[in-house]
């Protein structure tokens, strides 16, 4: 091969490159910027005005929508469900997703059965485990009810109960997502080095003091990023209460999300709606902040 | 080495370039033309296009309907589609609203949302093509509280894209095993059968007398609040819920069903009639469509007028409406549709497709060999629309009517409730008592 190179050296220009990278994202950009930065600034805007699907002119009404949303006592509840929804559910879900992959540890294939038995839920959709669960647990045609009565047990009203509902709904958010929580964890520890617990075992360390000292901080990073999705995830509850009670009894599971579905898509107040997304959104924001802010304190000890 | 990655970094250039393209053509796509309505083709039909909510078992019998026309009427064509209501409901008033979207459309199926349309400036009057003669709007004809939902401050807005009443079902093998010889003709007979045929201990009957729903249904408690001369609003937007003819009838019937399990509590529409399929319930308040599966479950299925109360026969009424978009190219012609639609001969016809009554009162004698038909048709003169004519109607139902219902029959009090619940519905319609 020659050794000329095929184009003599230019001149140096002063003119900026264009560095090809900024191509290279510019369809992600272009996509973020059209279906997710505009709706959400979009929506802020419309929040600020009495905004009906359909009306050719749009009153601007300020704050109005925020205020309304102050005194709305439907939408504190929604808040209040939405609340407890989430705290059970990433509690229940990151610690027995740790129990699990506690016990799971080893590979047999025993435990991968059992690995994939508690991931199956993940991967169907939520809607369709809530449409299953709803038959499963139908106090008339449901097959749990008619094995409680065949065992004796005067069955409860699972979902049309106003004291039962939320927890079952809670239950199933918890079945439904274990799994996922598991396979993270599993998946950070069996990362952890062997020669850990070997050292830890030679110090006169117990099986629980191990799983203290080593297993969980090693699992620290999993344990905070499990614990933000779940909780993200669980704030923005809709499909499971969607499917299975509507939000009902008289409210008891109405979400946040699932009001703000009511107000604008079924009664056509988008500036409404908005205003909860946009409250919605602050409160995502802060609560996630604060876990990234209290792990991180955690982590300069 | 140089050339291999001068050759390298043309080709990420060049790729670069490719998926900025790329982007931008699809964009591009993404604003083709998506105008409104059907247009004229060059054999000077004029092409219309109609979209509605019927996807269930009863499609066919509009699509035959529409054949019908098309096959008549050679100068028009329309093209029915069929999406479910919550995509037409998410789409059609944006769509309409800037003179896009079908030239016709049933919006919703409930008939309260006319109002949307009507405020939104998105719908046409149909007042210029009312009449008696051939190609006009027979508005006359249709069932006067139809006819009176769908006019709005003087104009007509929407024809009947269907009519429905409901009836009384029974499961005819569970009455005569209770001894029971016929279905029950007053309100006092079936409060006797529904706690006849409600067997079982425990507050956990293994058969219930009537399977009732409270949510995502068609309304059966505002009949029984009506039998008796109650209501839940008045004409003039003020709450009627509270009156004493009102929270008699709740209280009668919520406490059959919280103290003696005629119904389960807090089922939807579907589970209702899930319930009755099963053969776990004896009665069920429905409509016309209800019919074809509870005989495909295998009920032995019986078909009888709502029982009569204090305040005489009445049923509900549920209807369909169909509207034109005021920007359509096709006033006339989608205006004539609409007359052949709701005229005798097309009606006649879908009755008998679908076993739905007419969307007119003067075709009695024509639909009465069908016997099924025959008992929806009857139903007619005395049947009434649920919260018709109230702007409000979305948030009277899901806001106040449904959670009172719901708590009512929890065995929370009447009096209470119902007076909580009036209130809310005075101020969502601005109602003020003197």
């Amino acid at each position: 091969m020659s050794s000329t190179p095929l184009s003599p050296a230019r001149p140096r220009t002063r003119r900026p490159r264009l560095n090809s990278a900024y191509l290279f994202i510019l369809p992600s950009v272009l996509l973020i910027g059209v279906f997710i930065a505009e709706p959400i600034v979009q929506s802020g805007w419309m929040s600020l005005h009495d905004w009906t699907v359909g009306e050719s002119h749009h009153t601007f009404v300020g704050f109005d929508n925020y205020t309304a949303l102050y005194h709305d006592h439907r939408f504190w509840n929604a808040l209040r469900v939405t609340v407890v929804y989430t705290a059970a559910v990433t509690a229940g879900q990151v610690l027995l997703g740790l129990a699990i992959a506690s016990r799971l540890r080893r590979t047999t294939w025993y435990t991968a059965l059992l690995r994939t038995a508690y991931f199956f839920p993940f991967i169907a959709s939520l809607v369709v485990s809530g449409i299953v669960w709803k038959f499963l647990l139908d106090p008339q045609v449901g097959l749990v009810d008619a094995w409680l009565s065949r065992a004796g047990v005067t069955p409860p009203d699972w979902l049309q109960s106003t004291s039962l509902a939320l927890p079952t709904v809670i239950a199933v958010g918890i079945w439904k997502n274990v799994g996922f929580t598991m396979i993270v964890l599993l998946a950070s520890m069996q990362q952890i080095p062997p020669d850990l617990y070997e050292a830890a075992a030679l110090d006169g360390a117990g099986a629980w003091q191990r799983f203290r000292h080593v297993t969980l901080p090693a699992l620290r990073p999993a344990l905070l990023f499990s614990t933000l999705i779940a909780t993200v995830t669980g704030l923005q509850l809709f499909d499971l209460v969607f499917s299975m009670t509507s939000g009902g009894p008289i409210f008891h599971t109405e979400s946040v999300v699932m009001y703000l579905y009511q107000k604008g898509f079924v009664e056509f107040e988008m500036g409404y709606a908005s205003a909860i997304a946009w409250v919605l959104f602050v409160v995502i924001l802060a609560i996630s902040a604060l876990q990234l802010r209290l792990s991180r304190y955690r982590d300069a000890d | 080495m140089h050339v291999r990655h001068s050759r390298l970094h043309g080709f990420g250039r060049a790729a670069a370039a490719l998926a900025a393209a790329t982007t931008v053509s699809l964009l591009l796509v993404g604003c083709g033309d998506n105008g409104a309505g059907g247009g004229t083709s060059a054999g000077g039909v004029v092409n219309l296009t109609m979209l509605t909510g019927f996807t269930g078992p009863d499609a066919p019998s509009y699509q035959a309907l529409v054949k019908q026309f098309n096959a008549t009427h050679p100068k028009i064509h329309v093209t029915m589609t069929a999406q479910p209501w919550a995509t037409i409901a998410q789409k059609l008033p944006a769509s309409w609203a800037t003179g896009q979207g079908p030239d016709l459309a049933t919006p919703s199926s409930d008939p309260g949302s006319i109002f949307t349309y009507i405020k939104t400036n998105s719908v046409l009057p149909l007042d210029s093509s009312v009449g008696t003669g051939t190609g006009q709007i027979d508005s006359g004809a249709f069932p006067a509280p139809v006819k009176s939902a769908f006019t709005v401050d003087g104009k007509l807005y929407a024809v009947p894209a269907n009519m429905a009443t409901l009836v009384l079902y029974y499961n005819k093998d569970m009455f005569s095993a209770a001894g029971i010889g016929a279905p029950p003709a007053t309100e006092a007979e079936f409060i006797a059968d529904a706690r006849k045929l409600t067997t079982g201990s425990g507050g956990r009957p293994s058969q219930y007398g009537l399977s009732l729903a409270d949510n995502n249904t068609i309304q059966m408690w505002p009949i029984l609040q009506w039998m008796n001369g109650g209501d839940i609003v008045g004409q003039d937007g003020c709450a009627l819920v509270d009156s004493p003819a009102s929270t008699g009838a709740l209280a009668r019937w919520s406490a059959l069903v919280a103290k003696d399990h005629i119904s389960p509590v807090g089922q939807s529409g579907a589970d209702a009639d899930t319930l009755f399929s099963s053969k776990k319930a004896a009665m069920e308040i429905n409509g016309p469509w209800a019919a074809a599966g509870f005989r495909s479950a295998g009920v032995n299925l019986g078909i009888a007028q709502v029982p009569v109360g204090s305040a005489g026969p009445v049923t509900l009424a549920s209807t369909v409406p169909l509207m034109i978009a005021r920007t359509t190219k096709h006033a006339a012609q989608a205006e004539e549709f609409l007359a052949w639609y709701t005229g005798k001969a097309a009606q006649t016809q879908f009755s008998k497709l679908s076993g739905f009554p007419p969307a007119r009162t003067d075709l009695g004698s024509a639909v009465a060999s069908d016997p099924t038909v025959a008992e929806f048709a009857k139903a007619l003169p005395h049947a009434k629309l649920y919260l018709a004519g109230q702007a409000d109607a979305t948030r009277i139902d899901s806001d106040v009517y449904v959670p009172l219902i719901q708590k009512i029959e929890r065995g929370a009090d009447v009096a209470s409730t119902a007076s909580a619940a009036a209130k809310s519905i005075d101020s969502l319609t601005g109602c003020h008592k003197s």
